[in-house]
C-alpha cells in the first residue's frame, strides 16, 4: 500500500533520514520506534509532502514524491503530530468539518462529520472552542479531523505523549477501532513499547535516520541493536 | 465649538472607516502569510489611477462601473504578483526579508510607472454623490455618508467570506495553523495567493473612495502604507479585530490633532502614540504575545 525506496533527507550536513526502504501493508498497524532525534517524524514529514526529498514514496503503486500536502491527503493520507495542531478560534465541529470539507474527496458530509465527532468522544464538547480544550481532548479532535478526510492511512506521531495510564489506554481502544471498524492503516510513531507490542503488526527501528531493524514487534524489540540504541545497556 | 467637534469625530469615523478596509487587508496578509507587502501602498494608487481611467470614457461615468470593472483587475493583478513574484520567494531561506526588498522594488516601478503613463500631476475624481445635509453651522456631505457606508459594507462583506465561505473557511485555517491546514487537504499556496489578491481589492477599494477626497498622486501611497502598517501594528499584527479598532482610533487622532494642531502634525501624533503603545503592550492592542 505505501512504498518508501531509499527515501534520505539533508538539512545541510545533516542527514535526518537515510536511505530508508520500508513497506506498509493495507489494514497493518506499523510501529515506528527510535531515540530521540532519529528521523521518525522527519519522516512522517516527507511521506506527508511537507518536505522534499531524494528517493521516492509510492502509494498504492503511485508515486506520491513531490506532491503537495494537500494533494497526498486528498489521496488519502492523513496525519497528526506530536503537538496538537488545531485551530484555536474554530469549534470542533468546525475544526473536524474543515477537514472533511478540504480532505474528502467524497465532498462535505455533515452526517459523515457527526459521526467522527461521536466516533472521537466529543459530542458533548462539539461547540467549544479548540482553543479551550484539554490536551487529550484536542488529541482526539486532531485525530478526528485526520480522520474527516476519509483517509485509507494514519500516521499518528507519539499519540500517548503526555498521557496518563487511563488516557493511554482510552487512545489505544479508539487506535484499534480505527483500524478494525473504519478499516484505515495505522502507522504510529510511539515510545511506549507496551504500546507497540500490543498494537503493531510490525514495527521498524531507526537511529539518526538509519533502519537498525524491521519485524515483529516482539522480536525486534528483543534485538540486542535495539536495546543497545534505543532501550540503553543492558545490565549484564 | 460644539458644530466642530462634531464635524471632527464624522471627519474621524469617516477616515477611519476607510482605513479599517485597507489595514484589514494588510492584515490579512500577514497573519495568513506573514508576508509584509511593501507595495500595499502603490496598489492603493492603482485603485485610483483605474478608476482616473474608466471616468476617461465619457459613457462608463459611473461609480458602480468604476467598482465593478477594478474589483477583478485588482483581485487579478494581486494574484499574479503573488504567484510570479512572492511565491517563488517563500521556497528560500529568509524569505520573509525577500519578499520585503522585492515589494519594495514594486512599489517603485509602480509609482515611477504611474508618473510616466499619467504624469506627477494630481489627479481627481468626481464625488461619489453631490449635495449635503445641512442643519445651521453643521454640514455632512453625501460624499462622506457613502465613502463611510461603503468601507462598513467591504469591512461586513470581508467578514461574511471569512465565516461563510469555502475559501474564507481555509483562509482562517491557514492563519492559525499552516501546517494542520495543509494536511486536511488545504491548498497552503492558493490561500497565500488569494488572501493577497483579496487584500489588493480592499486596498484598491479603499484608494478609489479617498481618491475623491484627496486626489491621486504617483506617490500618494507611502502614506497609506505607513498609515496602514501603524494601524496594523497598533491593533496586533495579524489581529483583524485589533486592526478595526486602531483604525478607527488613528481616524479620530488625525482628525482631532489636524484639528488642534495641523495636519504636519498627525504623522507624529500618531507614531507617538505607536511607540507608547509598543513600548507598554509590546504585542499591540489585540495581538498575542508571540
Amino acid at each position: 500500500m505505501l512504498k518508501l525506496r531509499n527515501v534520505t533527507k539533508k538539512f545541510g550536513e545533516l542527514t535526518a533520514v537515510n536511505n530508508l526502504s520500508f513497506e506498509v501493508s493495507q489494514g497493518q498497524v506499523f510501529g515506528i520506534a527510535g531515540p530521540n532525534g532519529a528521523g521518525k517524524s522527519t519522516l512522517y514529514n516527507l511521506i506527508s509532502g511537507l518536505y522534499s526529498f531524494e528517493g521516492s514514496i509510492l502509494f498504492n503503486n503511485k508515486d506520491i514524491s513531490g506532491l503537495q500536502p494537500h494533494k497526498i491527503a486528498k489521496l488519502g493520507i492523513s496525519r497528526t503530530f506530536q503537538i496538537p495542531q488545531t485551530f484555536p478560534s474554530l469549534t470542533i465541529e468546525k475544526s473536524i468539518g474543515v477537514g472533511n470539507y478540504f480532505g474528502s474527496r467524497d465532498g462535505f458530509e455533515p452526517s459523515y462529520v457527526d459521526r467522527i465527532i461521536d466516533f472521537v468522544n466529543l459530542t458533548d464538547k462539539r461547540k467549544k472552542l479548540t482553543g479551550q480544550l484539554n490536551l487529550l481532548d484536542k488529541k482526539m479532535l486532531m485525530i478526528g479531523a485526520a480522520l474527516a478526510t476519509k483517509p485509507a492511512i494514519l500516521m499518528l506521531d507519539e499519540p500517548m505523549a503526555g498521557s496518563n495510564a487511563k488516557e493511554i489506554k482510552s487512545l489505544m481502544e479508539l487506535i484499534k477501532r480505527i483500524n478494525q471498524d473504519m478499516g484505515i492503516t495505522i502507522i504510529i510513531i510511539e515510545h511506549f513499547m507496551k504500546v507497540l507490542t500490543e498494537l503493531t503488526e510490525r514495527l521498524l527501528i531507526i537511529e539518526t535516520g538509519t533502519e537498525i531493524c524491521c519485524g515483529d514487534p516482539v522480536e525486534v524489540t528483543s534485538d540486542p541493536r535495539v536495546i543497545e540504541c534505543y532501550l540503553g545497556d543492558s545490565h549484564d | 465649538m460644539l458644530t466642530e467637534i462634531i464635524d471632527v469625530i464624522i471627519s474621524g469615523m469617516i477616515n477611519g472607516s476607510v482605513y479599517a478596509l485597507m489595514a484589514v487587508g494588510l492584515t490579512l496578509i500577514y497573519g495568513v502569510s506573514k508576508a509584509f507587502n511593501f507595495a500595499y501602498g502603490s496598489f492603493y494608487s492603482m485603485g485610483g489611477y483605474l478608476a482616473f481611467l474608466v471616468f476617461g470614457f465619457a459613457f462608463l461615468h459611473n461609480y458602480l462601473i468604476v467598482f465593478c470593472l477594478a474589483a477583478p483587475i485588482l483581485f487579478f493583478f494581486g494574484y499574479i504578483i503573488e504567484k510570479l513574484l512572492v511565491a517563488p520567494l517563500r521556497k528560500r531561506d529568509d524569505w520573509e526579508v525577500k519578499v520585503m526588498m522585492i515589494t519594495l522594488g514594486m512599489a517603485l516601478f509602480l509609482d515611477n510607472s504611474f508618473q510616466v503613463v499619467f504624469g506627477a500631476r494630481m489627479k481627481s475624481l468626481p464625488s461619489i454623490l453631490e449635495g449635503s445635509f445641512e442643519a445651521g453651522e453643521f454640514i455632512l456631505s453625501y460624499q462622506d455618508v457613502v465613502i463611510f457606508i461603503l468601507s462598513i459594507s467591504g469591512i461586513l462583506t470581508f467578514r461574511w467570506f471569512l465565516n461563510n465561505t469555502r475559501t474564507g473557511m481555509s483562509v482562517r485555517a491557514v492563519a492559525q495553523n499552516p501546517a494542520g491546514a495543509q494536511i486536511v487537504g488545504i491548498p497552503k499556496e492558493f490561500v497565500f495567493s488569494a488572501t493577497f489578491a483579496i487584500s489588493t481589492v480592499m486596498v484598491g477599494m479603499g484608494g478609489i473612495l479617498l481618491a475623491q477626497k484627496y486626489f491621486v498622486t504617483p506617490d500618494g501611497g507611502w502614506d497609506i502604507l505607513v498609515k496602514s502598517w501603524v494601524i496594523t501594528a497598533f491593533g496586533g499584527m495579524g489581529s483583524i479585530k485589533g486592526s478595526l479598532y486602531a483604525a478607527f482610533i488613528v481616524g479620530m487622532l488625525e482628525a482631532f490633532v489636524g484639528w488642534q494642531f495641523g495636519m504636519t502634525w498627525t504623522l507624529i501624533a500618531l507614531f507617538a502614540v505607536l511607540l507608547t503603545t509598543l513600548v507598554i503592550r509590546p504585542q499591540g492592542l489585540m495581538g498575542k504575545r508571540g
